[in-house]
């Protein structure tokens, strides 16, 4: 993508969540006072799988990747190319009722590019400690 | 007042020829044959797609009528996977209020008579629609979760193969399982891959099934001592954590409590593999072992009927195959049939006194535990 248009959150006025899809109540308090919160639309992959066998109305291969968008806030993404490393950059927007992303253009070299993949994939923990 | 299971009928799992009513009027058959035919008044039925040969079976008046059972009051359950589970749980509580001496709780689902793809969209209705809207099945969802337990472990992906490798084996000893031949390791690793890191021998399989109990008033070796259930938010995007199921937490720690006592009691274990990693997770979630120790289980043994805690001995889910309904009612059977000496070939060598049964409904949503046992003094 050439152009990056932001990702437009929703912050929770009541328990400042941020979270999306922007359409339904903070799922962490119930507030439905929202206020839009935009970020840029990159983020790392966490998780993404081949599916093999998609659900009616997919062809296979179907690609999904679990995306942080921003501290704490994650879409699921259909991917466009190939699947996303765990811990790598990418790119999302918003292409009507789904999310999708793809490797992003830039942004390697700030995300530790020189480490083992394993070095950083470990990177930040995406779960708090136990 | 104390409820327990006076008989079990656990109905063979796979492709049947028979209708969802046929099969479940079947094992229910066998749960009323064991208490001698003695009056039921309560009938507990669940299915989840209730897939008839004319579309929707109306499950719950079809089966009291094919069962004579008219004169019964009836519940009818849905929870997904967790149905099961919950009919028995619904059961145990309607008998605890008094108004009911015995229950007959039935649980069955038919799947094979529709193709792959179709009840793999079936089974997404069970996601979030937000995500189901981006594809997302359940194998997909479940792809996702086992790399990050896996990544966050440091496991490789072999760790739950050997989870498919313990399915296999103990489900050859299970004359009602689907499968009834081990699979290798290396059998496993090379089979298709279905969402990437799972492969086809790490999913559970479609099947039809039945499953029934009787639950009555009074103690046996199958008394209930605890039960709980929890849930979690359904979108996967909002867990901040997804190598741990909290609404298997919560349901275990509500049935410890209700039991007064801890997992080192556990003689034996029903966990829901709908997924190989999933018992991994499952394993720690009900407090047997650490966040990341449940894999050494595995390799080690300590699962197999003569290890420290024998996990699965009917093949769980991947062995016996895992029709969606029947599923947590089976386990909750199977750790009865432990409990009972009932157990036929899959008998364990050393008769448990307490066993847990787990099920987990749609992504790990709405969870339930289980734990039947010898009642105290």
């Amino acid at each position: 993508m050439t152009t990056e248009t932001p990702l437009v959150l929703s912050q929770c006025d009541a328990c400042h969540s941020r979270f999306l899809p922007s359409d339904t109540p903070c799922p962490k308090c119930g507030s439905t006072r929202i206020s839009a919160f935009p970020v840029p639309a990159h983020g790392r992959s966490i998780a993404a799988t081949e599916l093999s066998t998609p659900a009616p109305g997919w062809t296979a291969p179907h690609r999904l990747a679990l995306v942080e968008v921003a501290d704490g806030v994650r879409v699921l993404a259909i991917v466009d190319g190939e699947l996303p490393a765990a811990g790598a950059a990418v790119e999302v927007r918003l292409a009507g009722p789904v999310y999708r992303t793809c490797a992003a253009e830039r942004g390697a070299s700030e995300r530790g590019e020189g480490e083992s993949p394993r070095a950083r994939r470990r990177g930040p923990s995406f779960e708090p400690p136990r | 007042m104390s409820v327990h299971v006076a008989s079990l009928g656990i109905g063979r799992f796979g492709k049947r020829p028979e209708g969802l009513v046929d099969l479940a009027a079947e094992a229910a058959g066998a749960a009323l044959e064991g208490i001698g035919r003695r009056p039921v008044d309560l009938l507990v039925a669940g299915t989840m797609l209730g897939h008839g040969v004319h579309g929707r079976e109306p499950f719950l008046p079809r089966l009291a009528a094919r069962l004579s059972l008219e004169a019964a009051s009836g519940l009818r359950a849905e929870s997904t996977s967790a149905t099961g589970a919950m009919a028995f749980q619904l059961a145990v509580d309607a008998l605890e209020t008094g108004r009911f001496e015995r229950a007959l709780v039935v649980a069955a689902e038919k799947m094979t008579d529709r193709s792959t793809a179709e009840v793999t969209g079936e089974l997404a209705s069970a996601l979030h629609p937000s995500e189901a809207a981006h594809g997302a099945t359940m194998p997909a969802l479940a792809a996702i979760v086992t790399q990050r337990y896996l990544e966050r472990h440091d496991l490789p992906v072999s760790a739950i193969d050997a989870v498919s490798v313990h399915a296999r084996a103990r489900a050859a000893h299970n004359p009602n399982a689907m499968f009834r031949t081990p699979v290798t390791a290396a059998e496993v690793a090379a089979s298709r891959p279905v969402a990437t890191p799972l492969r086809l021998l790490h999913c559970s399989p479609i099947a039809d099934g039945a499953v029934a109990v009787v639950v009555e008033r009074g103690t046996g070796p199958a008394t209930v001592l605890g039960m709980g259930q929890g849930f979690e938010t359904m979108r996967i995007v909002d867990r901040s954590d997804l190598t741990t199921f909290a609404a298997t937490r919560v349901a275990a720690q509500r049935a410890y409590e209700a039991a007064r006592l801890t997992r080192k009691e556990l003689g034996v274990v029903e966990l829901h593999d709908a997924f190989a990693s999933f018992p991994l997770i499952h394993l720690e979630d009900i407090g047997v072992c650490g966040p990341g120790g449940a894999a050494e289980w595995f390799a080690k043994g300590w699962v197999a009927p003569d290890g420290r805690l024998p996990v699965n001995p009917s093949g769980g889910l991947i062995g016996r195959g895992h029709p969606i309904a029947a599923t947590g009612l089976c386990g909750i059977a199977e750790v009865a049939a432990q409990l009972r000496g009932e157990a036929g070939a899959r008998t364990l060598p050393k008769r448990p006194k307490v066993g847990l049964a787990h099920a987990v409904g749609g992504l790990a949503s709405h969870n339930f535990v289980t734990i039947l046992g010898a009642a105290g003094p």
